[in-house]
């Protein structure tokens, strides 16, 4: 069940066209990649949908709630982690979560910002000026200001850019163990394995949507599916033999490795197999050609520009 | 509007301007120079100008209007006239403190939270934009305010110290306490809505306190039309003159909220 649906969403500053007729779902426990060139309108997406500002046609609802209607109840159940961290340096950590822990209605204030110093790791600092913490830190302290009041919804705004890659791994296992926990995940982001490593969909923008799917539809979509037959050897007719066969559309050479496009690679490759056993050929190992998900993302993109 | 909130945010604003020296100091230390500044003006201008102020044509037309707003002037000798004539420029001269502390505290405020990026995540809180700028009047404000009024009390230690305490009952007349009741809240909330707004349309402090101190020239010209005798503002004319503000104030009011949109804020504040 969709718990985040936008319908035709754009968004112009003044003659810019930041977001442009966006339509998308994200289900709820889902954890979303979205992913973009710099200046596609990630933040731009991320802050119409959390209400900070309002769109300039189409609409959404994120948890049953208009943004642009009633942004104050809907901050009530989202969680937003901003491009920056956006602190006042010179209060402590604590100071900092008990003062945006003290908007929320209904929480514990000094619970809530206890639980989430410890699960962030941050519990043993909490004292320090956050001027004095590292940006892996304040990042951490950035995730428990969002998730302060339990929200159902987070919006992740590139939430590991510019970490250092133990402090990007931490907060990754963070997102997950939030993801685990049945909550719904909108993750804007440059990192592509980590959208591939969190994420269950990606979506692509570039002003417009470009794609909404599971990397492996992406994949199938987007390139053939090619078989990969690593040989001890080619003997010289195996590659004549292997191109007559009718399901083969086309075939190329790289040392000892044959890429075979199939018609159908699940029921064909049996039969690819046998050919190249009877011409010769001793087979070491059959794959099929992985295409990465930055593969997939620079076609995209490329394919707009 | 949540009481519970705009303390919260009362209470870090405070925190947040005594962990910094230079808006401290501005709190604290510019209002005691603004008033040392004041009565050295008044000691130095009695002092070595006394006769020549007396002989002087704006000073007797000031004094005429003087014993016409405040009748015991009359039964006063000419040099206590024209000490309390002098004495009497304060309670506008004592206004540059809550225009400068409640300015300062606005631009200060606003464009920290522009330059730390604090403000989207603030705004990410079901914090509402009118409880926001109103909590961070509050905080402003009374501070502005309680430095005012404790300046207006070393105003009348001074005043004792320099041996005029006798004409303090002819100094602290109503209009001085309308001034100081009246007149200093409208200006606070004036000077705050010009730091906003100012805050709003610059890119960093120093250019939003150039634009907002702009707010200290009508102060002046207060001082100055009445020292030259042009208009002595009795009860009635204070009056009238925090009712002014006051007007003035709902329409930068509502200049402020409209200037203050979230939109614009997190857009183009970067």
């Amino acid at each position: 069940m969709p718990i985040i649906e936008a319908h035709n969403l754009s968004k112009k500053f003044g003659d810019r066209l930041a977001v442009d007729d966006l339509t998308l779902e994200v289900d709820e426990g889902e954890v979303l990649g979205f992913l973009g060139p710099n200046g596609a309108g990630k933040t731009t997406t991320i802050r119409l949908l959390s209400g900070i500002i309002a769109p300039t046609s189409g609409s959404a609802t994120v948890a049953g709630l208009r943004p642009d209607r009633e942004p104050e109840r809907l901050h009530e159940v989202i969680g937003l982690l901003t491009e920056s961290a956006g602190f006042y340096d010179r209060l402590t950590a604590r100071r900092n979560l008990e003062y945006f822990a003290g908007f929320y209605a209904g929480i514990d204030a000094g619970l809530q910002v206890e639980k989430y110093l410890r699960l962030t790791g941050l519990w043993d600092r909490q004292k320090d000026k956050v001027g004095r913490y590292s940006k892996g830190m304040k990042q951490r302290l950035a995730l428990a200001r969002a998730l302060l009041h339990e929200p159902e919804v987070l919006f992740l705004d590139e939430p590991t850019a510019g970490l250092d890659p133990e402090a990007a791994q931490e907060l990754r296992l963070m997102i997950k163990r939030l993801s685990s926990e049945g909550r719904t995940i909108f993750l804007s982001t440059h990192n592509l394995a980590e959208a591939e490593s969190l994420c269950y969909r990606i979506a692509v923008i570039r002003t417009q949507l470009l794609a909404l799917d599971t990397p492996t539809n992406l994949r199938q979509r987007m390139f053939r599916r090619r078989v990969v037959v690593q040989l001890e050897a080619i003997p010289p007719s195996l590659p004549d033999a292997v191109s007559k066969l009718s399901f083969v559309n086309g075939i190329s050479q790289e040392g000892n490795k044959l890429q075979v496009d199939l018609v159908d690679p699940d029921r064909n490759r049996p039969e690819l197999v046998k050919c190249i056993v009877e011409a010769g050929g001793r087979v070491l190992e059959v794959s099929e050609e992985q295409h990465s998900l930055e593969e997939i993302y620079l076609s995209l993109v490329k394919e707009d520009k | 509007m949540s009481y519970r909130r705009l303390r919260n945010i009362v209470l870090k604003e405070w925190q947040v301007i005594f962990t910094d020296v230079n808006s401290a100091l501005i709190v604290t230390l510019l209002p005691l120079l603004i008033v040392g500044q004041g009565v050295l003006y008044i000691w130095l201008a009695y002092r070595f100008g006394g006769e020549d102020l007396m002989g002087s044509g704006l000073v007797q037309n000031a004094l005429q209007n003087l014993t016409v707003a405040i009748l015991s002037v009359a039964e006063l000798g000419s040099e206590d006239q024209l000490r309390v004539l002098l004495l009497s420029q304060f309670s506008f001269f004592l206004l540059l403190v809550p225009t400068m502390v409640a300015m300062n505290f606005a631009t200060f405020s606003i464009v920290e939270e522009k330059l730390s990026g604090s403000l989207e995540p603030l705004l990410a809180t079901p914090v509402r934009t009118g409880e926001l700028l109103l909590g961070k009047a509050l905080s402003g404000a009374t501070l502005a305010l309680i430095a005012t009024w404790i300046c207006a009390g070393v105003f009348v230690g001074a005043t004792v110290a320099l041996g005029w305490g006798s004409l303090l009952h002819v100094v602290l007349s109503p209009a001085w306490f309308i001034s100081l009741f009246l007149i200093t809240p409208a200006i606070v909330v004036l000077s705050f809505l010009l730091g906003v707004i100012g805050s709003s349309r610059a890119r960093d402090a120093k250019s939003a306190q150039n634009g907002a101190v702009l707010v200290v020239l009508p102060v002046f010209a207060l001082i100055a039309v009445q020292v030259t005798g042009v208009v002595w503002f009795g009860p009635l004319g204070a009056t009238g003159l925090a009712l002014g503000i006051a007007a003035l104030d709902v329409i930068l009011l509502r200049m402020a909220v409209r200037l203050f949109r979230r939109e614009s804020i997190v857009v183009n504040w970067h």
